[in-house]
């Protein structure tokens, strides 16, 4: 496992590749295509995000994958949540295969590791409070379990109950899971660091697609008020507008630094500060661009046919996951009483 | 400026650490009285003296000007360094975040040897000359003169809001000198010159600030001689060099968020003094300013790897100020709100004593900083023109019909 991070070329190249994929294969009509059909994963678009090598882009190459640094997918995270991807990308591509990857002797980690490097296996991740809905747990072949002690508990869709709810958005399903009693599953191994770099990964990456669906949201909304017309002029010609549209580009830009910053930082020792607060704030990020975007589109954006509501519902549902903006600000700033209160006692 | 020119051979580690080791010989125990009175001030200058004979008064600038040419990174590490051994806040924040960057990219080399120098060691105090009484937002329509007269520019006019004014020893002004032009093109035919505020016809009216200090004034200049080889950039075309001065001015200060780090800190100190540990609105307060500058930092560390690689940082600019001034208030504001009834007592020390030995500075100082912070979102282009900037030149939407 290398912890080589890319160099600013790189990042864009595969930025660039990711951006083209979807925009050919995840556009608002093939996404209105799943959610007509009541599906959100297809195996089509995930085989081509397998083919493009980036499911395996951190699966080790002895596994069939790239070995590379997760800062890697930072931007990939960002676009991906930029096309509303309906696919458990960051819970299988990301946060399953660090984890996985902890468990080197176990024959049944190198197993699923190596079946998600090959583009064959979704994963669905548990992590405690975290997440009391699992996303995708419908359609994957794998649970991962993460209990708050570090135990990793495999289960396969035997071992447990997943009844889905009616999400908010529905290309982002959620399943409560339950397991089939008490030894159901296998435990891979106790791995406190392992699941903490989980939880880092999964929360910095929660803020990286909820970035990216802001940035859509302000990117609509940038394109709607300047061919909209009253009084003659584009409305977005409007002071009001501007600036209404200029504190959500504030708000999405920084955003976005802090989700690429704590993502690119998981192996840093601050790690878990830098995560918690990119999602915090990707969360008031989210808050605002669903607010302004609806606000600034007048009665279009209500309507079905229109595709605004697709971008709402998903920064509505990734800012309820992986930890609210209160949960998290709370969690921080309880930590920072007690950083501070023993510098002070020393 | 100097984002990749580094000689130093220490890594990052290791200059943070002997950055470390000097601070802790040398930061004073006591926090000093403000700087916004005079032996307050002093106190500062001295201080300052100290870090420029240290080498540290800023560590990214050239040494041949008494910068230690340390780079980017090093120049955050210091700072980060400098605001967690709760180090004087900078007074000579004119020279050094806005005349000396501009002088290293418009200046001549005659006039950085010059000045620089000066204003790191707070030999000189510099303050802005941008504002008129009529001229705000609206800065090209300013009216100061200077007209040419043989080697010199006979300079006639007001400025007002003047930072450190009646602190300050020189002064960097725009002043037309192009009235012509001007009429037809209002942002042709500006200059922008420096100025000895000790120049007889320069009178410096101090005016008292909205918390009774005299930080800022009002500076008249009636006949003022002041040599052509003043000029920085090329006659006329100063305003340019003034949008690069407000580029600096709203752009990030490199490793500036570590000084909101150790006000978010003071905060936390401020809630455990209080008893406030279990009060869920003082934790969602504190929570919230806490990720503000967490953002921040990301910010600022995403900026610098955008001018390591020699990218362009104008487009953040406008961005980076809404944000940083906003940010700011909400920590001042927030510490207001979480001294409860305490937050309306200023000027008696011995009713909050409390507050001082928290936050390690005066509690006076706090007030005197949330004015500051709301000062913030008006200078430097308000933050309302930002917002035009952003919308307009940032996200591209329609002009606004121009009168």
């Amino acid at each position: 496992m290398t912890t080589t991070h890319p160099t600013t070329d790189e990042r864009q190249e595969l930025v660039r590749l990711t951006a083209d994929l979807l925009g050919r294969h995840c556009g608002p009509e093939q996404l209105r295509e799943r959610l007509d059909a009541g599906t959100a994963h297809t195996p089509e678009l995930w085989g081509r995000l397998a083919e493009t090598g980036l499911v395996s882009a951190l699966v080790a190459e002895e596994r069939g994958g790239a070995g590379l640094d997760p800062s890697y997918l930072s931007g990939v995270l960002v676009s991906l949540g930029e096309h509303a991807v309906p696919e458990p990308f960051l819970e299988t591509a990301v946060v399953a295969t660090s984890v996985l990857a902890a468990f080197p002797d176990s024959a049944l980690a190198v197993s699923w590791l190596e079946r998600i490097g090959a583009g064959d296996a979704l994963v669905a991740v548990r992590l405690g409070a975290l997440t009391p809905y699992v996303v995708h747990a419908g359609d994957a072949d794998l649970v991962l379990d993460l209990a708050e002690d570090g135990t990793v508990r495999a289960l396969l869709p035997a071992d447990v109950d997943v009844t889905p709810v009616q999400a908010l958005d529905p290309l982002r399903p959620l399943a409560t899971v339950i397991r089939r009693g008490e030894d159901a599953g296998t435990v891979l191994g106790v791995a406190p660091a392992a699941v903490e770099r989980a939880r880092v990964l999964a929360v910095a990456g929660a803020a990286c697609l909820l970035a990216g669906a802001s940035r859509r949201l302000l990117d609509l909304t940038v394109e709607y008020v300047g061919v909209r017309r009253q009084f003659d002029r584009p409305v977005g010609s409007f002071q009001a507008v501007k600036h209404a549209i200029a504190d959500l580009a504030v708000m999405v830009d920084m955003a976005t630094s802090a989700a690429l910053s704590a993502f690119d930082a998981v192996d840093e020792p601050d790690a878990r500060r830098r995560a918690w607060a990119a999602k915090a704030y990707a969360g008031d990020a989210a808050d605002r661009a669903n607010v302004s975007a609806l606000q600034l589109h007048g009665g279009i954006g209500f309507t079905w046919e229109y595709h605004l509501h697709l971008w709402l519902k998903r920064v509505m549902g990734l800012a309820a996951s992986y930890g609210t903006t209160v949960t998290l600000r709370r969690e921080l700033a309880v930590e920072l009483l007690a950083r501070t209160g023993e510098a002070t006692e020393r | 400026m100097s984002a990749e020119m580094s000689t130093e051979t220490s890594t990052v580690e290791e200059f943070r650490a002997e950055v470390r080791a000097w601070l802790e010989a040398h930061v004073p125990a006591e926090p000093l009285p403000s700087w916004t009175e005079r032996a307050g001030f002093d106190l500062h200058r001295a201080w300052e003296r100290t870090l420029f004979e240290g080498g540290y008064a800023a560590v990214d600038w050239p040494a041949a000007y008494g910068g230690r040419d340390a780079g980017l990174r090093r120049s955050i590490a210091f700072a980060e360094e400098y605001y967690r051994a709760g180090a004087p806040e900078r007074i000579n924040m004119g020279g050094l975040y806005l005349l000396g960057p501009v002088l290293m990219q418009y200046g001549t080399p005659e006039q950085c040897e010059r000045w620089i120098p000066d204003l790191l060691a707070c030999r000189t105090i510099w303050c802005q000359g941008f504002s008129e009484p009529e001229s705000g937002s609206d800065l090209a329509s300013l009216r100061t003169r200077a007209e040419r007269d043989g080697d010199h520019y006979v300079v006639n006019g007001q400025k007002i809001w003047t930072s450190m004014g009646g602190f300050a020893d020189w002064i960097f002004a725009l002043v037309r000198t192009d009235p012509e032009v001007g009429r037809r093109r209002k942002h042709h035919g500006i200059t922008f010159l420096c100025i000895d505020l000790r120049s007889p016809g320069v009178e410096v009216r101090p005016l008292a600030m909205v918390d009774g200090t005299r930080g800022f004034a009002e500076v008249f200049f009636t006949d003022v001689r002041v040599p052509v080889e003043n000029v920085v950039g090329e006659v006329d075309q100063g305003w340019r060099v003034a949008m690069s001065t407000l580029g600096f001015e709203r752009g990030a200060v490199f490793g500036d968020h570590a000084k909101f780090t150790a006000d978010v800190e003071a905060l936390a100190a401020l809630v455990r003094v209080r008893g406030l540990e279990d009060d869920t609105r003082a934790l969602d307060e504190l929570g919230r300013v806490l990720v503000e500058t967490e953002v921040y930092r990301a910010n600022v560390y995403r900026l610098a790897g955008i001018a390591e690689a020699g990218g362009d940082l104008d487009s953040t600019a406008s961005i980076n100020k809404v944000f940083w001034t906003q940010m700011q208030h909400d920590i001042f504001a927030t510490g207001l709100r979480l001294m409860e009834e305490d937050g309306a007592v200023v000027g008696d020390p011995a009713a909050v004593p409390y507050a001082d030995a928290a936050t390690r500075r005066s509690w006076a100082d706090w007030h005197h900083r949330y004015w500051y912070a709301r000062a913030a979102m008006i200078f430097g282009g308000t933050n309302e023109i930002q917002r035009n900037i952003i919308s307009e030149r940032v996200l591209g939407l329609p002009m606004e019909p121009r009168p």
